[in-house]
């Protein structure tokens, strides 16, 4: 069978630490905020283990069924609510060595500078704690770093340059491009971590250019796409970092003073306590508050939950009269950066655009779920799936206390807690998605779209545990560090303090690069 | 041996021959045969092997992919080839054999997956005869006649002594010391699918009373039929009968689960598909047992979900997939989607909930149905326990979960023209995709996808 069958701890010298060996440094979670800092510390020679709830998946393991392939997603129930609840499952989590970078889109817009001082310019959601110039170096080791390939000529940013050659464009990146041109839309070939030639990937060996698949969102099996797993985690346990997975933590100690001791995790239905002198949750914007609220740590303002952020991710569909096919090829290979900051917009903030190709039961879920189709018409809308072309949106979302993350009184599976997620949308995403679907809707017909179909929707999982300077109304410092309990950092999605209008995974995994450097020079 | 009819077939019947014979033992069932069906005689001993259930399966295997065409297919196996049968079924289940397409079986007086309950006498007697190249004339007539109920005709009985004469002598020694006796099981495991199993009240230890305990274990829908005055020769002996219940079988599969069509299933057997594409797609195109008792909700919840789904994925003329029956299934397995509404209980009990109360104020009416899907995604209703928000987040969850269970089957992935499936596979290279615009497609693509033909890159 072909399919790449390397696993992170197939690695035969990975160092094995004792439970009771307390180590510098425990990271939570193996996605794109665990996996770069736990190579970095590891590098920089420290004692560092990562616990990851879900297994080692050799990625010959993925497969392109959807319904089977959510065995890299975060299966147990989230409970969502709100006037807009999200979807979770194969929309919004990973489970796995790898975290949620298994199942990501690898779509890697750059954050725009605006968008990190929303708050000074606009007077309406947040400010980010961090200089743009500084994170922007930190987003160029990881482009390095990963593999990314886009445009030679970004017109959004003529300075910046792409490694590597944009992928190939597919039916429905054919559609979004003649449509802007039609329109004098500036749009083109998208930055994403798929490689477009072979690349030797320091510690871990071969990995390949594309072969146009179109199920990355189910587990790439080859290595064109960049996780965490086939970068970061292998050059950690080179470095001497260890990763446990099946290792599901769910207990935090602390020592009078309320630093932490040790956390407690289940793996192979006992517990273990694993002692350490730091502690990084990288769980993902859901796990990490779970855990936190679930522990009672670093929550003493009671920030930890409230204002969960998820982007606006609303479609518009065209039907053509050819077939466009788009589940063959990278899913959303074009991007418009147009709309950042639209000028008749009647909103703060702004989003992104991408074509979209997609898988059939994905498409068919946005039908019921977002559509509200049953029966014929939803059987004769399944039927133009070949025919059909999209354009998606990443629109900002601003922080509302409304909006948020609490414990459940129902228990999961794992013993824990269910999360509830309540999310309404305010009235300025309604105006951004207003704009966005008209916008596309005239994308699409400018292309030559037949009929055209919005599908609502919202993705990512942003801001329950966020970053400020001001310790009264945020869990974290603009290093990653919680400002209760001083060997404990957060590093992942949920510490943005506003959504931005790009996808986020790129942005975190350079957020860990940092907070990784911050951790060591305060050592 | 194809049989002669150049008539359009709708499925292939495999038939896998028992001990001492070979294809042309079909002979008369495929004369027999309803048009519809192609009948494909496939020799197992030629090659003079039987010391394994995987040797012979090997064999097997082999020559259904040369003649598979990637349309439904049904095994009947006769004896030995009826343990054989068990272990074809149980490889083509798991995607690893380059076939798609099996529909069901009809078995004839199968050998079980465990050791053939064979009196030790009878089977050193057998073995005394295979100790040359060939058994000997009067010991193939003394075989044949010791397994049938009454004499054949002469030249019936000529043909099968011709049959036995021509296997190799060392396959029945092979298989009585050894492949006859292994032990199966595991092989095998349990085989989900629509079965007949055809046995004669006058063959002794593979008869129509031995049959129902010899099964059991590994063909949960099998269908035990009694045949009078018949031995353990059932193609020479009643092959009108067989030949009747292999149409029947059709008709009750093709009647229960869409099909799917052809050029699809052999991209699916082809080595474009990953093995655990194929076990997956294998699985979910059996056709569901209507009839079986329910695991998570109750008799009367299923017929209320089955009323629900023809309204809700409605899926036109013909055979259709039992959602309900998947959908149970999956609430048995705790299947989710990784979330659920707030306010709405957990899966089965929202189902239950749900469906009794629905049940409760079903209309007659086609309209008034409707309107009360409108009522269920715009409001909900009160049931037991759930207040009409909840039972309306319920209803969203089972909308999608019921077209979750119908896209999922291949045939559904076929009429809406997606193949996407086919990427990777078991090729010493993985299969990408030449080309990705709009409005072509690549020669192995089914030909409904694309009007300008590119060849793949391999």
């Amino acid at each position: 069978m072909t399919g790449d069958h390397r696993r992170v701890t197939d690695h035969p010298g990975m160092q094995r630490f004792d439970l009771d060996e307390v180590v510098d440094v425990v990271v939570v979670g193996t996605g794109a905020g665990g996996a770069p800092l736990l190579a970095r510390l590891a590098e920089a020679g420290l004692r560092v283990v990562a616990l990851e709830a879900g297994p080692d998946f050799a990625p010959s393991e993925f497969t392109p069924d959807e319904l089977e392939s959510t065995k890299i997603n975060w299966m147990s129930e989230r409970l969502s609510g709100g006037d807009d609840p999200t979807a979770f499952g194969p929309n919004n989590s990973g489970y796995g060595v790898g975290g949620s970078t298994l199942h990501w889109g690898a779509f890697t817009p750059r954050p725009d500078a605006r968008d990190l001082r929303l708050r000074t310019d606009t007077g309406q959601g947040r400010d980010w704690p961090i200089d743009h110039a500084e994170l922007i170096r930190y987003i160029e080791r990881v482009e390095s770093d990963i593999g990314v390939s886009g445009p030679a000529h970004y017109p959004w940013d003529p300075a910046r340059s792409y490694a590597y050659p944009p992928v190939r464009r597919n039916g429905s990146s054919d559609v979004m491009i003649r449509g802007c041109d039609a329109l004098g839309i500036t749009a083109t070939d998208g930055p994403a971590a798929i490689l477009t030639r072979d690349r030797d990937q320091p510690h871990y060996g071969l990995r390949p250019a594309t072969l146009d698949n179109g199920d990355i969102h189910q587990g790439d099996r080859f290595g064109a796409k960049a996780t965490t797993a086939n970068t970061y985690l292998p050059a950690a346990v080179a470095a001497g970092a260890e990763v446990r997975p099946d290792a599901f933590v769910h207990g935090i100690e602390r020592d009078a003073a309320g630093k932490v001791t040790a956390v407690v995790y289940r793996s192979g239905g006992a517990d273990h306590r694993q002692r350490c002198a730091a502690l990084v949750l990288a769980a993902g914007g859901v796990e990490t508050p779970r855990l936190l609220l679930h522990t009672g740590v670093a929550n003493a303002n009671g920030v930890v939950g409230r204002g969960f952020m998820a982007h606006g991710g609303v479609q518009v569909w065209g039907t053509f009269d050819e077939p466009i096919r788009g589940y063959r090829g990278y899913p959303s290979s074009i991007i418009s950066e147009d709309f950042v900051r639209p000028d008749d917009a009647d909103f703060v903030g702004g989003y992104l655009l991408q074509s979209l190709g997609v898988m059939p039961l994905n498409f068919g879920t946005q039908l019921v779920r977002g559509a509200g189709l049953w029966g014929d018409d939803l059987m004769s809308a399944m039927g133009e799936y070949p025919f059909s072309a999209g354009v998606g949106m990443n629109g900002e979302c601003l922080p509302d206390d409304r909006n948020a993350l609490t414990l459940s009184d129902e228990l999961a599976e794992d013993g824990m807690p269910r999360a509830e997620i309540t999310f309404s949308q305010g009235e300025n995403e309604r105006a951004i998605d207003r704009h966005g679907v008209a916008v596309m809707e005239r994308i699409l017909r400018a292309a030559g779209a037949r009929s055209t179909r919005v599908l609502q929707r919202s993705c990512h999982t942003l801001g329950t545990a966020r970053m400020g300077d001001d310790p009264a109304d945020s869990v974290v410092d603009a290093s990653g560090r919680s400002h209760e309990v001083d060997n404990l950092w957060i590093c992942d999605n949920s510490t943005f303090p506003s959504a931005l209008t790009a996808n986020p995974a790129l942005t975190q995994m350079a957020l860990a690069l940092r907070t990784a450097d911050l951790m060591l020079a305060g050592r | 041996m194809p049989s002669a009819a150049n008539h359009p077939h709708e499925c292939t019947v495999f038939f896998l021959p028992g001990l001492g014979l070979d294809a042309a033992s079909v002979g008369a069932i495929a004369a027999a045969a309803d048009p519809r069906l192609r009948v494909v005689g496939i020799d197992l001993l030629d090659r003079g092997r039987a010391a394994s259930v995987d040797d012979l399966a090997d064999t097997a295997l082999e020559r259904i992919a040369a003649e598979a065409d990637g349309a439904p297919f049904l095994v009947c196996g006769h004896s030995l080839g009826g343990k054989v049968a068990a272990r074809v079924m149980a490889r083509v289940l798991a995607g690893t054999e380059r076939v798609f397409g099996l529909a069901g079986a009809v078995l004839l007086a199968p050998s079980p997956p465990t050791p053939e309950p064979m009196p030790g006498d009878k089977r050193a007697e057998m073995l005394a005869t295979a100790q040359g190249e060939h058994l000997s004339r009067e010991d193939a007539a003394a075989f044949v006649a010791a397994n049938v109920a009454a004499p054949l005709p002469a030249e019936v009985q000529e043909a099968a002594i011709d049959a036995v004469v021509r296997q190799p002598a060392s396959a029945w020694r092979e298989w009585l010391t050894a492949g006859s006796l292994e032990d199966a099981t595991s092989l095998v495991g349990v085989l989900d699918l629509p079965v007949v199993v055809l046995a004669g009240d006058a063959d002794e230890a593979l008869g129509a009373d031995a049959q129902p305990d010899l099964i059991a274990d590994v063909y949960p829908r099998a269908r035990v039929e009694r045949m009078p005055g018949v031995g353990h020769l059932l193609p020479y002996e009643a092959p009108e009968r067989v030949a009747a219940v292999l149409a029947e079988t059709w008709d009750a599969i093709r009647t229960a689960a869409p099909v799917v069509p052809a050029e699809w299933g052999r991209v699916i057997a082809s080595s474009r598909v990953d093995v655990a594409v194929r076990r997956t797609l294998a699985h979910r195109a059996i056709a569901d047992d209507r009839d079986r008792a329910p695991r998570s909700l109750n008799r009367g919840q299923v017929e209320t979900l089955r009323a629900l789904a023809a309204l809700l994925v409605p899926q036109g003329d013909g055979a259709t997939i039992d959602l309900a029956t998947r959908i149970d299934d999956m609430l048995a397995e705790g299947g989710t989607d990784g979330w659920r509404p707030l306010g709405s209980p957990a899966d089965p009990i929202a189902y239950a909930r749900g469906l009794d109360a629905i049940a409760a104020v079903w209309p007659s009416e086609v309209v008034e149905q409707r309107n009360l899907v409108v009522t269920l995604i715009t409001d909900g209703i009160d049931a037991d326990g759930v207040g009409a928000d909840g039972i309306r987040s319920w209803f969203e969850d089972a909308r999608n979960d019921l077209l979750r269970m119908w896209l999922a089957h291949p045939a559904s992935l076929a009429r809406i023209g997606f193949d996407g499936f086919a990427v990777g596979g078991t090729a010493p290279q993985p299969a990408g995709w030449a080309t990705i615009a709009a409005g072509e497609r690549e020669t192995w693509e089914p030909s409904e996808l694309g009007q300008t033909v590119v060849e793949d890159a391999a």
